[in-house]
């Protein structure tokens, strides 16, 4: 039945064919019977037509029982629709660009967000996934015994752990490079539901205790870019923070782990924590960091990720591991000595959090950034689709006869309302289609202004049937609902109105103003700009205030190479040679002034605090007097050019024999010791302060530009030679970016077997903690410019068309003896009107809607006068422009041709 | 552009039962379904002729008759139609539809009397 039907719909041709010569037989036989009966040839033929009551209504009657009518129909429309799309080219590619503009921002935004926040993880049935968390402030990680016990309470749940992914030194064939790595426990690939491409995954067999097996598997990105997917891959040894380990397997395709924009390379068992001198992400509580993690209950460093059928009850599961979580922590408070430790411990409770989209950082990160960049696009595609309705409407009015003529001779009202509704899907589908083009390499580039050279955000994009969809969505409603509004117009039947102006369209100066609904979009459209534009001034300035932040630090001529020594495997005895070594190669690169060390470094995410006690200072009981350390080179200040505001900086005096000095930076100082001068007071850790103060620092934003500064202790690297180094800074007076590869180079030659991680300047690397602001200053600028543009061609587009219609009017003026110019004033005045509506409106947007912006902004108000004034300005410099060009045209308009103008 | 056709009910189903009807025993052409009719019903019943087509389509389509090109008497080419099963079987039910529709409205007109 169905095949039938669509059979007849694409043999419609022959089917013609076939009722032609069917009704063509009838007709000749009803001739030939009244030829029978004596009358003549031309005669009966009429005769016979007359009877069978001519041919063209059978067939169209016969056409509708074909069942396939509406569908023929329908691409009848899309024909007749492309037709006159191909005679109103300007028409149509205005109202294609915008659509794509606006679908293609949308979908490119979209796919970024889906990526990010809602594309589940590919790995089985996600949606059964499930971590858990512990209340406490920060920390979700579980010490390794308190993972096997919670697991053996919750019987019909399965867990595994892991830990986050941790930057380890790989080395290959004698080339070390730093990637990323995670330890998971031996079932953690079965509970996922992930296969083996080639060898095998991990099994529970791999994380014996007693013996930790030095096995891992690796992801089938790095099997393809180290190993270019060879088979021998499998069985081959890697090093891995300098221990061997031995390949086993590759994951399967596509497959990067749990934790979302930070993909793992390897994969290994965390019985190998040891041995691979794991030491990333933990909190430690009465236990020795320094023995095997696997055994201690008092270290807690992984995530658990549980995994449950969907018909186990998510809260007895809840309730039954709180309960054995509270017997957990109440085993540990005997060794628990703070009072108000004891009590925080307590208050622990556990918590089940959705795992079937992964884990993510980057998520929370961008999260609000993303909302305001949808919001915007969303208003980019409204502004665009205002457009669409507009050209419709304007576009449609001018075909008001044509309509009315097809409503006068018969035609239904809701075959008109389809046919419109049928061009404006068709020019929404054909803008669609265009945006989700657009959206494919709108969101590599969206994602490539997120990422800097030096940091790529690695999120999958996959152009899924989530965003496929959404670009269908907005394909639609787009078309449905600003074709809906002009095709009701446009069908209502006005015949006599259409047609007794005999074809001329008369505009008087009140009937012109038949076209409020243009006008409200038009006016609509100015309002959504300007709220646009405004956002992005506010947020381009708070990017601008952001990175003009005073740092502490200088940004431009300080170039830093990031390294870790810690995972190079290099003995602690060797350390100090090691630095001396890379030191005077980086001295040696013409043009650098000066060259330090140091272990955190500012901006780089990283941090090392510790508890102190401080000489004369008693900590109110809440408090934990803990503060960040910083192990530096020689010449360490001089080289940031950080400013030292009181006391002296190290020197060489200040060795391993010399009392233990440091430098604090000023909110050390004025936290704990006041008013008073800290030089030559002391602090310490335990008990004791035996750490004299010889001077204090300029606060530096070690943390990044929005956070706040911490206490902060400088101590010399001389007199801790075996501290691990992670940077390297040179300071130069010349051009930096030469420089930059000549630094790693020399760093290779002085340090072979570490890894460097990255070389850029500090400046680079301070943006970065505002990446998320960079994102939404960039794009907020793309989308209000586009926002404008979009706005401004409708604006035209209107006022050329009143020009247009009001031509006959404008020529009579004309020939009465109005001047061009008051005909310019005129239609200027129009378009001032319009804009000035639009302005006003926009304003009243900004404040209403300014307060959901506050939170993303830095250093301005969302209701900062000069943004909107200036921008306001702007949005009526550019509708003047717009107008002009027909205001121009109508001042041209010769009266002859004016007064026998016919639309 | 279509000119609003409105047929009764009545009237097309009537036309769909004598069309089966009529082809109960041979295919027959459109031309000749309609002279069929007439003279069955001794003329009493003119098909309206613009609705027999569609009406010949619409059964068609509805798999209760089978069309095919074939030579009339004269030579010409024609389409005949014939009965499928299912036209057959739906037959049946239009006859009894029919029956029960007329002796309710004889009965009707009876108590009249």
């Amino acid at each position: 039945m169905i095949l039938r039907w669509f059979g007849r719909l694409f043999s419609r041709r022959r089917l013609e064919r076939d009722l032609d010569k069917e009704l063509r037989f009838h007709v000749d036989s009803l001739t030939q019977d009244f030829k029978a009966e004596g009358i003549n040839e031309i005669e009966a033929r009429r005769r016979a037509l007359a009877e069978f009551g001519g041919m063209e209504p059978a067939r169209e009657n016969t056409r509708d029982a074909r069942g396939t009518r509406w569908v023929e129909d329908t691409f009848q429309d899309i024909r007749y629709a492309l037709r006159t799309f191909r005679t109103h080219k300007g028409f149509t590619a205005a109202a294609i660009l915008s659509l794509a503009v606006g679908i293609g921002a949308n979908a490119a935004v979209f796919r970024v967000i889906d990526g990010l926040i809602f594309h589940p993880l590919e790995v089985n049935r996600p949606q059964e996934l499930f971590f858990i968390e512990s209340s406490s402030a920060g920390s979700s990680r579980f010490s390794h015994p308190a993972y096997l016990q919670l697991a053996e309470t919750a019987k019909p749940a399965s867990f595994a752990v892991m830990t986050s992914p941790t930057t380890m030194q790989f080395t290959v064939n004698g080339v070390a490079e730093l990637r990323t790595a995670q330890l998971i426990s031996g079932n953690w690939f079965s509970l996922l539901g992930i296969d083996a491409q080639a060898g095998r995954v991990l099994s529970p067999s791999d994380d014996s205790v007693q013996t930790p097996q030095p096995v891992v598997v690796i992801s089938d990105r790095y099997w393809t870019r180290q190993y270019g997917r060879a088979q021998s891959a499998i069985g081959s040894t890697i090093l891995l923070n300098n221990t061997a380990c031995t390949v086993i397997g590759v994951a399967a395709d596509g497959f990067s782990g749990v934790t979302v924009g930070l993909p793992s390379d390897v994969w290994l068992p965390v019985t190998m924590q040891q041995a691979v001198h794991h030491n990333g992400n933990a909190s430690t509580e009465n236990a020795d960091g320094s023995k095997p993690w696997v055994p201690q209950d008092g270290i807690s460093w992984l995530a658990i990720l549980g995994r449950a059928p969907e018909s186990v009850d998510r809260n007895a599961l809840l309730a039954a591991l709180d309960g054995r979580y509270r017997q957990i922590i109440e085993a540990r408070l005997d060794g628990i000595q703070d009072p108000n430790r004891r009590t925080r411990r307590l208050q622990d409770r556990i918590r089940i959090t959705d795992a079937s989209r992964g884990m993510s950082f980057l998520r929370r990160q961008l999260s609000p950034a993303l909302t305001v960049l949808m919001t915007m696009v969303g208003l980019v595609l409204l502004v665009a689709c205002a457009n669409l309705a507009n050209l419709l409407l304007a576009r449609g009015t001018a075909r008001s006869r044509e309509l009315a003529l097809r409503l006068s001779i018969g035609a239904r009202r809701g075959r008109l309302v389809r046919q419109l509704l049928t061009e404006s899907m068709t020019l929404a589908t054909i803008g669609g289609i265009a945006g989700l083009f657009a959206a494919w390499w709108g969101a590599q580039a969206l994602l490539r202004l997120v990422s800097t050279t030096s940091t790529p955000v690695p999120i999958t994009l996959p152009l899924d049937w989530r965003v496929v969809l959404f670009g269908l969505g907005a394909t639609l409603t787009t078309g449905l609902l600003f074709g809906l509004v002009p095709a009701l117009r446009l069908s209502r039947p006005q015949i006599q109105d259409s047609l007794k102006s005999g074809g001329r369209v008369v505009e008087t100066g009140s009937r012109h103003n038949r076209l409020p609904m243009v006008k409200v979009l038009v006016t609509v459209q100015v309002a959504v700009s300007l709220l646009l534009l405004v956002g992005a001034g506010l947020f381009f300035q708070t990017f601008q205030n952001l990175v003009r932040i005073e740092t502490g630090f200088d940004r431009e001529s300080v170039i830093t190479a990031r390294f870790d020594t810690r995972l190079s495997g290099i003995a602690q005895a060797d350390l100090s040679a090691l630095y001396t070594r890379m030191l005077e190669e980086a001295a040696r690169i013409p043009g650098v002034q000066s060259t330090t060390i140091s272990t955190v470094g500012p901006a780089t995410g990283a941090a090392r605090i510790s508890g102190v006690s401080i000489d004369r200072y008693t900590p109110p009981p809440d408090e934990d007097t803990a503060i960040h350390e910083e192990f530096v080179g020689p010449a360490y200040f001089k080289t940031l050019g950080i400013r030292l505001v009181a006391g002296r900086d190290f020197n060489e005096r200040d060795d391993e024999r010399a009392p233990q000095v440091a430098v604090i930076n000023e909110t050390m100082a004025k936290r704990y010791f006041g008013e008073t001068s800290p030089i030559g007071r002391g602090f310490g850790y335990g008990n004791t302060t035996d750490f004299q103060v010889i001077g204090v620092a300029v606060d530096v934003r070690v943390n990044g530009l929005r956070s706040d500064v911490p206490p902060l202790a400088y101590y010399p690297l001389r007199q801790k030679p075996a501290e691990y180094v992670r940077n390297l800074y040179v300071r130069t007076s010349g051009p930096v970016e030469p420089l930059i590869a000549t630094l790693r180079q020399s760093l290779k030659v002085a340090a072979p077997g570490v890894a460097i991680r990255e070389v850029l300047t500090l400046g680079d690397l301070t943006e970065r903690s505002v990446s998320a602001e960079r994102l939404v200053s960039r794009l907020s600028a793309v989308f209000g410019m586009l926002g404008v543009a979009v706005a401004c061609f409708g604006l035209y587009g209107t006022i050329s068309y009143s020009v247009a219609r009001r031509t006959n009017e404008i020529g009579v003026r004309l020939a009465l003896g109005a001047s061009p110019s008051a005909v310019r004033r005129m239609v200027l005045r129009e378009t001032l009107l319009l804009v000035g509506l639009g302005v006003a409106g926009g304003i009243g947007l900004v404040f209403a809607l300014g307060r959901f912006a506050e939170t993303q902004l830095y250093g301005l108000s969302p209701h900062d006068p000069l943004t909107i004034s200036g921008m306001s300005v702007a949005v009526v410099l550019i509708g003047l422009i717009s107008g002009a060009l027909p205001a121009w045209k109508a001042s041209r308009v010769s009266p002859t041709v004016a007064v026998r103008h016919d639309v | 552009m279509t000119i609003p056709t409105s047929k009764s009910d009545l009237l097309q189903g009537t036309l769909d039962l004598l069309i089966l009807k009529t082809l109960v025993n041979e295919p027959l052409h459109g031309y000749a379904i309609a002279q069929r009719i007439a003279q069955s019903s001794r003329a009493l019943l003119q098909v309206p002729q613009g609705s027999l087509y569609p009406a010949l389509h619409r059964l068609e389509n509805r798999g209760w008759l089978a069309a095919e090109w074939d030579r009339t008497e004269t030579g010409r080419e024609a389409k005949f139609y014939r009965l499928t099963r299912k036209g057959r079987k739906e037959l049946e039910n239009e006859i009894a539809d029919w029956r029960r529709l007329s002796e309710g409205i004889q009965l009707i007109l009876e108590e009249a009397k």
